[in-house]
């Protein structure tokens, strides 16, 4: 739910309980007054009535009465009547309707005879006020609801529109980018407060980040010149003759993990290169003589596992550097040479739009949410997982597509231009 | 051959050191910039090895000296900087190679020996062992007076062998050899095995003898049988 939304429902909701509670508080008092008034010219006319049996010894006749009605009773001896007020209903005469009336009860003596003196007048009048009491009040409300929605949906609108800016620019915020969050000045104190917060942290996450680049930079190039001394004293250590098959064997082992050690530096040195945008020199290269070289330089590794190679393609033009389309081949190669099995297949396929690269291969289809993560691997894999990191970065890095989708047991690369 | 290792680690300075030697070269060390560019103007060398970070100046600087004093020297840039950009500055300011850390010291020595080769004999030149003979610029191989015809890698791997010769070279510097430092394929390096075994039995069925010798499963080398 937004927040105008909820702070509107809220706004209102009060709103309405509040004119509620004042509306039932408001008709019960006016009720009250004008019963109050009613009752008091009931008791005028309570009073004439007993003034003039005083006079004249006997009732006033029902019909001199204008505005109410009167009606006599007489009562048998011992019973008694207690003067009361309620509410009934008045027949008017002259519209002939039922309105809603009030009445008074009440006992006169007249000479021995006791009478039950009935007083009755219309409340029309005063239930016509309350209604366009009512009616007003109602209108006041709805009214009042009214503009405090238009308030909400324009007001708040507007006010809340750096909010929005400076949310959009947080959504398109990224790490690599050089330029600063740049963010307009409002005139409300707590979105400017805002965005010097969020300018500020961007720019403590962007140093930290940087930090931890060079870092993995300077880590990653101070561990070439050890790997170069390695390097460089087991190809002495190896000229160290006679050696047995046993030593033989553990030096072929170091050297592997050397190996592998420089590839994971290098590796990380060309991640971080491809995301400082440290390789932007571009050219126009083609593709199809690309693949068809590296398929050719391959193939000695290819005809090493009996793999069968195929290809399908047509002439494509694409724009960018030479050395990361190397690399990008390459490990799209390696990768489908290295996880395939003895015999299997590769299939490339390339036409206008896409490049298409499929293989057999060990494993049942990766996870294709991880299969482009830094270090995600099989763990059966000699790899280092960096691979395909690295085919991400680059594909990234020319606003390409990749996907990955493992069908009738064939692992597929598809690489969108 | 007169080479010059300019290079600030000890270690491996000596292990390059020990690794050229070996033939009755003169091979000198410097390891600090002050040293180096004082052997720079002093003498002349085949093969000047520069690490490009050094301590007391920058490593391109000494390129730009040797350029500046108009020497003939042949330049092998050895750096742990793997930039690219380090790597156009330095060939487009004159050094003839580039080798990044770390390396394998036979693909170093077939290296150096290609820049020689390219500094002494112009484009064409001829390199020989024995009864071979390799016609660099028409890269046609001989054994003895007759052509023996190899594929690219094959041909590739006899010059790295010749350049390499008398040392055991491993199957991985090889495999980087040929295929490339990039081919990132660390598990096995079998696959080299039957060019070898192609580039050997070509070469005895030409009638030379078995120079190549495979090292306790580890690499090979080429010398005399």
């Amino acid at each position: 739910m937004k927040l105008a939304e909820k702070y509107n429902r809220a706004n209102l909701l009060t709103s309405l309980i509040v004119l509620a509670i004042t509306g039932i508080i408001y008709y019960v008092a006016i009720h009250f007054i004008l019963t109050e008034k009613m009752d008091k010219d009931l008791v005028i006319e309570e009073r004439e009535i007993e003034a003039y049996v005083k006079n004249y010894g006997r009732l006033p006749s029902p019909g001199d009465f204008l505005h109410q009605k009167v009606a006599y009773e007489q009562l048998k001896d011992g019973q008694s009547i207690e003067r009361d007020f309620y509410y009934s209903e008045f027949y008017n005469e002259e519209e002939k309707e039922l309105e809603p009336g009030r009445n008074l009860s009440t006992t006169i003596t007249v000479g021995k005879k006791n009478y039950l003196v009935t007083i009755s007048k219309s409340r029309a009048e005063a239930e016509g006020l309350v209604r366009i009491i009512f009616l007003i009040t109602i209108g006041v409300t709805i009214l009042l609801l009214v503009s405090l929605l238009l308030i909400n949906r324009l007001v708040l609108n507007r006010i809340w529109q750096p909010f929005y800016q400076t949310l959009n620019r947080m959504k398109a915020f990224n790490l690599a980018q050089k330029e600063n969050m740049h963010s307009s000045h409002t005139k409300i104190d707590e979105f400017n407060e805002l965005n010097t917060a969020v300018a500020t942290m961007a720019e403590r996450v962007k140093k930290d980040y940087k930090e931890l680049k060079t870092f993995t930079d300077n880590a990653s190039h101070e561990m070439m010149t050890p790997l170069a001394v390695i390097n460089a004293k087991l190809d002495l250590l190896l000229q160290e003759s006679p050696l047995d098959s046993k030593q033989g064997a553990l030096i072929h082992e170091i050297y592997h993990a050397v190996n592998r050690l420089s590839r994971l530096s290098s590796s990380l040195l060309l991640l971080a290169k491809i995301e400082n945008k440290l390789l932007t020199e571009h050219e126009t290269l083609d593709l199809k003589q690309a693949i068809e070289e590296k398929a050719l330089h391959f193939q000695e590794l290819m005809q090493n596992k009996g793999i069968q190679y195929s290809q399908q393609l047509q002439p494509k033009e694409i724009n960018m550097s030479k050395y990361l389309l190397d690399i990008l081949l390459n490990n799209l190669f390696s990768n489908s040479i290295r996880h395939n099995y003895q015999g299997g297949r590769i299939d490339i396929n390339l036409s206008e739009n896409k490049l298409v690269i499929s293989n057999t291969g060990n494993e049942n289809g990766l996870d294709h949410q991880q299969v482009f993560e830094r270090f995600y691997k099989n763990p059966a894999s000699e790899g280092m997982g960096l691979g395909l990191a690295i085919v991400k970065q680059i594909v990234n890095l020319q606003k390409f597509e990749i996907s990955y989708v493992y069908q009738n047991n064939l692992h597929i690369f598809t690489l969108f231009f | 051959m007169k080479i010059l290792i300019i290079e600030d680690e000890e270690e491996l300075r000596e292990s390059i050191h020990a690794y050229l030697k070996v033939e009755g070269d003169v091979c000198e060390q410097a390891m600090d910039y002050p040293t180096a560019l004082e052997k720079i103007s002093l003498y002349s060398y085949d093969c000047i090895l520069l690490d490009l970070s050094l301590p007391g100046g920058d490593g391109m600087k000494i390129l730009e000296e040797i350029k500046k004093m108009g020497k003939q020297d042949g330049v092998l840039i050895i750096s742990a900087r793997n930039s690219l950009d380090d790597r156009l500055n330095g060939l487009g300011l004159g050094a003839d190679d580039y080798l990044v850390k770390p390396f394998h010291l036979s693909e170093l020595k077939a290296r150096i020996m290609a820049i020689v080769r390219r500094k002494n004999f112009g484009g064409y030149n001829v390199m020989s062992f024995q009864e071979i003979a390799i016609d660099l610029m028409g890269k046609e191989v001989k054994i003895e007076g007759q052509l023996l015809s190899l594929t690219k890698k094959e041909y590739d791997l006899l010059i790295y062998f010749i350049a390499n010769q008398g040392k055991v070279i491993t199957k991985n510097a090889i495999a980087e050899h040929l295929w490339g430092d990039e081919m990132d394929l660390s598990d096995d390096f079998d696959f080299i095995y039957t060019h070898i075994k192609n580039l050997r039995k070509k070469m005895i069925e030409a009638g030379s003898k078995d120079y190549i010798k495979s090292m306790y499963g580890v690499g090979y080398k080429f010398g005399m049988p």
